[in-house]
């Protein structure tokens, strides 16, 4: 038995802790993002109710950041197979892509309040606020664990080792954080 | 740079071989001591910070004692020591408000959860499952750096404009919201707010880094069902802290728009404060107060379950016998951290919740009695058929015992809707958490550091004035939240400056005379404990490795333990309580002592 | 020798402690009951207070046993519990304890929660509405007509107005407004419908065994039945601010003549 080959590729004790130190932060923020849509739920039963026009650049950032998000499986897949440039070819459009979503967010933003749509406009504007701000926030630290996803992407050319395990950690907090997304935005523009 | 750690398949054993780390750290003053990633160094920092804190809360304690023991009386010194909440001698009401809220929210979140949940959790856990370090060290020195900021956030609130926040821990909007309401309101709100974001990111990282060690860097032959009940409680504890704090980051989110950027998350339309109408519209303060509690009830058994955990394990080093029921106190462990997710109501009962609601929530709460008597029951009849020791742990696990049942049968009268309405927002509801809070938590704090202390420093407290702190805290503290019951029965609301303006009050001034100076003497002697630490930390003498004659793994190193704690991982060959059998050492076996030398129980 | 003497003062403690607990205990702390359902609420209390009182003392004396036999020990008891007795006895004895216990709140209390939030206001219930406000309740009679009278909070001032009524509103034109006095007719419920102007206060009333946020955003409301006549207290019981602890009121349960006189009075 090749026991080198197999010790490249199966992850260590390193990324099974890192692993599951990442579900477990997946879990706590399932909770934040839970407890703003229970908030929202309630709120959206009150007499004063109003839903505001969101801007349509918000169907643009969704495409972005699921095409950044396929990026990342594209990178993996890339990966799996030994061609490490395409590889971190694919990571850096991901992270671009993410960057030009929250560009893109900060652009529907100004748009609603050019509007004259502000934070406490109507509890709709409110939470629609609130709530892809906290989303925002979340993907600039996703977007440094791409950013690490990436270097570990470069160097992985020399130094395979645990290379898929690493890779998964950002694969699953970036879809996660797009899955979200796509949860908050429905939310904000159907209900 | 340290080697990562691995498992290495060996002679047909898989061991653990651990991250490269020296035996002694050589590293400067700084990385050592300040910004240390050493779990042991780490521990002991959240434990110094609580215990400063706890110091801040007792005297704020004794600030409310003095203030409902002798409501008549004027204080000329305190009016000269804090001219900010004395006036001609008198306590302020406003500043008995901020002076209550700030005691609530340091002994809990800034006291107990530090000394007992992350200090002593981030100290044991690593070493009673073998492993030399937490799984995220950086993550580890990155949460006690968050928690000290957010402990100076909180202390900072007290001196800015309108003092510290004045809205209770509880923090309910509306009056948490308008700044008008009560000067605490102002400034001092937000940075309570600010504190508890603050808070609760450091207790995520400290949670997550818990979970993930006893998950994944037990030493080999390790089954989770071999590990300490203290390992199972700090685990179940951190479990239930991910999934509860949120919601009240959510709440905290949202109550700091509606004090600073004009939203109505929580604030109804039609609120006239100081004549004027507040342009808020639509909000409900209930949402607040679900959002709150369904943190604020997991939270309790937060801080319980480790108390619990510990008390069953220090337990049996004194009765050199097995814990009553390891199996079942595990499952109960289990349950209750479960249950603790959908009580969150009976903290509502009167609160314009729908009364379906209560039935649910009554019935609910019921359920939660199951698992905690029997851990209970399992705690009394672990001294069954004991030889018993009673040194000073011992006193304090037996006083955890005594509180954990007496403060639990108060629960019995709140949990369900048809008393509590009698009872909510009165003494009684005091008496009872203090009890368990202030009680089971505090004795358990007590009796850890008796415990641990020689381990942690190499040196050995003095057991006759730790025995007379047992003496002098048991007694007066029974005695304070004890009649705070029957205060409640009577019918005294909470958060009152005084209760001299009703007459059907009139018969509690004699009571809580009597409470006041209990707590003066309770205060007094926990003098005798720090006293204790200090002189013993200085001037102890050298404790050995295993003073107790204990069987978990962290009895097996030297006290104090070397930087790398095993350095290579040990081999685990039976649970934790393998006490009451012949052996080499005498009557107990470390869960080292392999297989062959002594018969494995478990 | 020591052990034993520390083993017994320890055991004397917890033991001591159960007795003087249990004595101090049994004294009647209940305020004087004044109302129907106050009577189902008591007894849920007194049921609490001898089943946990019971499980406090033997609780605490088995305690105070155990520690006064373990201390005289020289070698600890020979007989280990088995798995199987470890599992029966702690969960026969928790589930019995908790039967007890919680099987008594639920067949005391379930009764008195239905009766006391699904009771509908009978016929000649007198209605009132109290508005809390930092720091005194507003009390309001709807007057003649029986009908309250239109408010608005816009017109709220403090001072003239503290209620924010409506002045063109004709059912406003007979409303009986106070402040910090409730006064009712003994034999009839009593239907409060409660209001907040500013933050959360608590409406309780210790001898009726009443207690019910005053929520602003909400209207919660409070059916109860005057069994004595007499003065009594009102309370705030919810943190309300700075003069939370001397938010007081005055109930007072009168004859049906005084009551009319009264009524007459306050116009």
């Amino acid at each position: 038995m090749n026991t080198t080959a197999l010790a490249m590729d199966t992850p260590t004790v390193r990324e099974d802790q890192l692993k599951l130190g990442l579900w477990m932060f997946l879990a706590t923020v399932t909770m934040l993002f839970a407890a703003f849509t229970s908030a929202y739920v309630v709120r959206r039963s009150g007499s004063d109710w109003r839903h505001v026009a969101l801007p349509s650049i918000l169907w643009i950032n969704s495409a972005v950041l699921g095409t950044s998000s396929g990026a990342v499986e594209f990178a993996y897949a890339r990966g799996a197979r030994g061609r490490w440039r395409t590889s971190a070819v694919a990571m850096s459009i991901a992270f671009a892509l993410g960057v030009v979503f929250l560009a893109g967010q900060m652009v529907a933003w100004r748009q609603m309040v050019a509007a004259g749509v502000y934070l406490p406009t109507t509890p709709h504007s409110a939470f629609f606020f609130m709530m892809t701000g906290a989303h925002a926030v979340h993907i600039v630290a996703a977007l440094v664990v791409l950013a690490w996803g990436t270097v570990v992407t470069v160097r992985a050319a020399g130094q395979r080792r645990g290379w898929a395990a690493r890779m998964s950690l950002c694969r699953t907090f970036w879809h996660y954080l797009g899955v979200v997304w796509v949860f908050l935005f429905a939310l904000v523009s159907l209900y | 740079m340290a080697t990562p750690a691995e498992v290495v398949q060996a002679n047909g054993v898989q061991t653990f071989r651990p991250a490269g780390v020296p035996t002694h750290d050589t590293r400067g003053f700084v990385r050592r001591f300040v910004f240390s990633t050493d779990h042991k160094v780490i521990g002991i920092q959240y434990i110094v910070t609580g215990l400063l804190m706890a110091i801040v809360g007792a005297a704020l304690a004794s600030l409310i004692r003095l203030q409902l023991g002798f409501p008549d009386q004027q204080w000329p010194l305190l009016s000269k020591l804090l001219p900010a909440g004395y006036q001609g001698g008198v306590m302020l009401p406003e500043f008995y408000l901020a002076v209550v809220t700030m005691h609530g929210t340091i002994m809990v979140f800034f006291f107990i959860s530090y000394v007992l949940v992350s200090g002593f959790g981030n100290y044991l856990v690593p070493l009673q499952v073998g492993a030399n370090d937490m799984a995220f060290p950086f993550l580890n020195m990155l949460s006690y750096w968050i928690a000290f900021l957010s402990a100076a956030v909180l202390i900072f609130s007290f001196f800015v404009t309108g003092g510290a926040a004045a809205a209770g821990w509880t923090a309910y909007p509306p009056l948490s919201a308008l700044a008008a309401a009560v000067p605490g309101s102002q400034m001092g709100q937000t940075l309570w707010l600010l504190s508890m974001a603050l808070f609760i990111a450091s207790f995520t990282m400290s949670g997550l880094n818990i979970v993930a060690t006893v998950l994944s860097v037990r030493a080999p032959g390790l089954s989770m069902m071999r590990l300490p009940l203290t390992v199972w409680s700090y685990f179940v504890s951190s479990i239930l802290g991910l999934l509860a704090f949120p919601p009240l980051t959510a709440a905290a989110v949202m109550l700091l728009l509606d004090r600073h950027f004009g939203t109505s998350f929580f604030l109804p339309s039609g609120l006239i404060v100081g004549n004027k109408l507040v342009p808020s519209t639509g909000g409900s303060p209930l949402l607040w107060q679900h959002l709150f509690w369904f943190l604020g009830h997991p939270e309790v058994y937060v801080l319980q379950l480790p108390a619990l955990g510990i008390a069953c394990d220090i337990l049996p080093a004194f009765t050199r016998k097995p814990v009553f029921g390891y199996r079942t106190s595990v499952y109960c462990l289990m349950a209750v951290g479960c249950l603790s997710m959908i009580v969150w109501g009976h903290h509502m009962f009167v609160s314009g919740m729908s009364p379906f609601s209560g039935e649910y929530f009554s019935l609910a709460t019921m359920t939660i009695t199951v698992p905690m008597t029997i851990f209970g029951v399992n705690m009394l009849a672990s001294l069954w058929g004991a030889k018993l020791d009673l040194k000073a742990p011992m006193l304090f696990v037996c006083g955890v015992i005594a509180l954990f049942g007496s403060g639990g049968l108060g629960g019995l009268f709140l949990g369900n809707a048809t008393a509590d309405m009698q009872l909510h927002d009165t003494y009684f509801v005091v008496g009872h958490f203090h009890m368990m809070i202030g009680g089971v938590t505090l004795l358990a704090t007590f009796a850890a550091i008796y415990f641990w202390f020689p381990k942690m420093f190499g040196r050995t407290m003095n057991e006759t004035l730790a025995k007379a702190h047992f003496w002098l805290t048991f007694g007066p503290f029974f005695t304070i939240f004890f009649m705070q019951h029957f205060l409640g029965l009577q019918g005294a609301p909470r958060r009152y400056y005084a209760f001299t303006a009703y007459d059907y009050l009139r018969n509690t001034r004699g009571q809580n005379l009597v409470i006041s100076l209990c707590a003066f003497v309770l205060v007094s002697s926990q003098f005798l404990f720090l006293i204790n630490f200090v002189w013993s930390l200085v001037q102890g003498r050298s404790a050995a490795s295993n003073p107790w004659r204990a069987t978990t793994l962290e009895w097996t190193l030297p006290s104090p333990p070397p930087h790398d704690n095993f350095g290579e991982a040990p081999i685990v060959a039976r649970w934790a309580y393998e006490y009451g059998v012949p052996t080499p050492e005498g009557d107990f076996a470390t869960q080292t002592v392999p297989a062959a030398s002594v018969p494995v129980t478990a | 020798m020591q052990k034993k003497v520390e083993g017994s003062l320890v055991a004397l403690l917890f033991a001591g402690t159960a007795f003087i607990g249990a004595w101090w205990g049994a004294h009647a702390w209940l305020p004087s009951l004044a109302s129907r359902h106050g009577a189902g609420i008591d007894a849920m209390l007194r049921y609490l207070l001898l089943t946990t009182g019971a499980l406090f003392v033997t609780g605490y004396v088995v305690l105070a046993y155990f520690i006064w036999k373990g201390s005289r020990r020289d070698a600890i008891g020979k007989r280990f519990a088995s798995r199987r007795t470890e599992r029966l006895l702690s969960a026969g004895l928790g589930l019995t304890m908790a039967a007890v216990a919680e099987g008594g709140v639920l067949a005391i209390g379930m009764p008195v929660w239905s009766e006391y939030f699904d009771a509908a206001p009978t016929g000649d219930a007198i209605e009132i509405e109290v508005t809390a406000q930092q720091f005194m309740w507003n009390v309001r009679y709807p007057g003649q007509d029986g009908v309250f009278g239109r408010t608005d909070p816009a017109l709220v001032d403090d001072t003239t107005n503290p209620l924010g009524l409506d002045r063109n509103d004709p059912h406003g034109k007979d409303d009986v407004i106070g402040l910090n006095d409730i006064t009712v007719p003994f034999g009839r419920a009593v239907h409060v419908r409660l209001h907040s102007k500013d933050v959360i206060h608590s409406f309780f009333l210790p001898n009726f065994r009443v207690k019910q946020d005053a929520v602003p955003g909400m209207t919660p409301e409070v059916i109860f039945f005057p069994t004595q006549t007499g003065h009594f207290e009102l309370a705030c019981a919810e943190l309300c601010g700075l003069a939370h602890y001397r938010m007081r009121g005055t109930f007072n349960v009168v004859s049906q003549k005084e009551f009319e006189e009264w009524l007459r009075q306050q116009k």
